[in-house]
């Protein structure tokens, strides 16, 4: 896909902003506190209606105004597509096509983007919490049924451990219920244990030959999902089901006495293990570097695999931070077939002929210049 | 802001009703100053009977002014086969299908641990006394489709294994007369889950 336009109007120190982008490779760039990642958050938040950065909406809008609104205009292996996403106090309303979709979760999708930020480090380096959320986004832009079970799993999750606490305290000692709250809990972590085991498989599939490639043969990676239950290789729905039922039957005294619920996909993790040892603990800065460096070229190749049209890459403030072999590589495999944008503060760091192929934007407080020539 | 002390009664009051908030609440107040007494007094008159005289069955739970309430002192209705419903507003909506003609129970309520709902407090004691004496062969359960009814439905299914009676949960899936394209995500899919072989 190739993001033709984008206007924004009230959008975190934008006012108003109208571009047009006509190149594969565009360069924003500008000195610090501009409003250069405000820019790439405006095109992750048209496609994703979340920000990467904040979970609350109310950042996005303009100081002292009531509404933001991020349009976009691209085109698709199958057409046109507009976008239009209106964040106010009150919440979000999105138009795909000039019709107002029901619900968010109808609307994202249509755009398609993977962003490389600095804080994609800590998926390698930070904890389980930032590589779940990693993979319930992932999986959630493809698949709407996730995005519901997962929900339903959380509430669930909320009534039994409530209840854990109940018996806990003994305000409660009905068994039967802890019973069937468990019993409904079981095939919603089943299935989302299953489905991310899934995906995972897919992404090693794409980012172990990248891996090999950028490591320039030298490293192997593989990865594993992390689970309370074993899910060994070709796992089915019946039998995570099973694993579960026997899982939650030993260790119910245990989740009695400590007032919680033990095992699920709330608690699962991904290892990333690089010539057979995990990276998070024993990897170099550089290994984990480029760990997610693959993790992320392998994300376009995954979406690509799914959808039959590259996703649009958003590079914010990385290109500087790795080295030229990994930066030759990276821009090599994106080159004329992905749609990127990169910010930097000064193109003297980037060392490669794709710099001709650029087209550069300069962002200074809060207003962009679109280039005079191309 | 001021109100004279009538008025910001009233205001309270209609605070009190579920869906409304103050501003809703100052509009409704206003309204009723406008209005003509007589009408003012049918609506005071209608508030105060609909506490005093509607009751709940002492049977089946469901909102009634006379005790059995219609459906329970009815001779022509199954009694053999009991529908267990959160609501009153359930049985009401079963009623107006026109098709079920056995009897109900009313829970008030679905089992929510987050909420404080328990077995005890939702009319399940009194469900389990209805069917000790061996007229009833068929409970369906017709909860709501969300995890505490469900969590509600699998409960009772538990407590009357034991004494034989069948026990059946209404199904979910696609509404009928409705295009497939319209349906969400989530209910395709349990549809799909549910489906059965022609």
């Amino acid at each position: 896909m190739f993001l033709t336009h984008l206007s924004l109007k009230n959008y975190r120190n934008y006012e108003s902003q109208t571009l047009e982008f006509m190149n594969n490779v565009n360069i924003i760039l500008g000195e610090n506190a501009q409003g250069k990642t405000n820019m790439m958050e405006a095109i992750y938040v048209l496609a994703m209606a979340k920000s990467h950065r904040t979970t609350n909406d109310k950042e996005l809008i303009r100081w002292n105004e009531d509404y933001a609104k991020i349009e976009g205009k691209a085109v698709k292996k199958h057409g046109a597509l507009s976008l239009e996403l209106i964040i106010s106090k009150k919440g979000k309303k999105a138009k795909c096509n000039h019709i107002e979709q029901q619900r968010l979760s109808q609307y994202v999708g249509h755009l398609n983007v993977v962003m490389f930020a600095p804080e994609d480090l800590n998926l390698v380096k930070g904890s389980p919490q930032v590589r779940r959320r990693f993979i319930d986004m992932e999986i959630g832009q493809v698949s709407p049924v996730y995005i519901h079970d997962l929900s339903q799993y959380q509430k669930l999750l909320q009534q039994r451990n409530h209840y854990l606490k109940m018996m806990q305290t003994r305000e409660r000692q009905d068994e039967t219920i802890l019973d069937i709250l468990t019993e409904q809990l079981i095939p919603l972590a089943a299935k989302i244990t299953l489905k991310r085991h899934e995906f995972l498989f897919l992404l090693e599939k794409w980012a172990a030959p990248i891996h090999h490639e950028i490591s320039r043969g030298l490293e192997q990676l593989q990865i594993q999902y992390e689970s309370s239950i074993d899910v060994s290789e070709k796992v089915e729905l019946s039998r995570i089901i099973e694993a579960y039922s026997e899982k939650f039957a030993t260790i119910k005294e245990r989740e009695i006495q400590r007032g919680m619920t033990l095992a699920g996909p709330h608690r699962d993790d991904i290892s990333f293990i690089v010539n057979g040892k995990n990276v998070q603990i024993f990897g170099s800065q550089g290994q984990q570097r480029t760990t997610a460096l693959s993790i992320k070229l392998a994300e376009i190749e995954l979406i690509f695999s799914e959808l039959g049209d590259y996703p649009i890459l958003l590079l914010d403030d990385v290109l500087s931070e790795l080295d030229d072999y990994r930066q030759t590589h990276l821009l090599d495999t994106i080159r004329r077939k992905v749609q990127t944008f990169v910010t930097t503060t000064s193109i003297d760091g980037i060392k490669h002929d794709i710099i001709k192929e650029a087209a550069i934007y300069k962002v200074h407080s809060g207003s962009i210049t679109a280039p005079s020539c191309h | 802001m001021h109100y004279p002390e009538p008025i910001s009664k009233l205001i309270d009051s209609f605070m009190k009703l579920p869906g409304i908030g103050p501003k809703t609440a100052v509009r409704l107040a206003f309204f009723v100053l406008t209005m003509k007494e007589d009408t003012v007094l049918e609506f005071a008159k209608a508030l105060v009977d609909v506490k005093r005289n509607i009751k709940y069955c002492t049977i089946c739970g469901h909102i009634t002014d006379t005790d059995p309430c219609y459906i329970c002192k009815d001779e022509r209705r199954d009694k053999t086969t009991i529908c267990v419903v959160q609501d009153p507003k359930d049985v009401i909506a079963m009623e107006k299908m026109k098709e079920y003609n056995g009897l109900y129970h009313v829970l008030h309520g679905a089992i929510s641990p987050m909420e404080g709902i328990g077995p005890e407090d939702i009319k399940i004691a009194e469900l389990l006394k209805r069917l000790q004496d061996e007229t009833v062969q068929e409970v369906i359960l017709a909860t709501n489709p969300n995890i505490e009814g469900e969590a509600t439905a699998m409960y009772i299914s538990r407590l009357l294994k034991p004494t034989g009676i069948k026990v059946t949960r209404i199904a979910h899936g696609l509404p009928v007369g409705g295009d497939l394209e319209y349906a969400d995500e989530v209910t395709l899919s349990k549809a799909l889950e549910g489906r059965r072989e022609l």
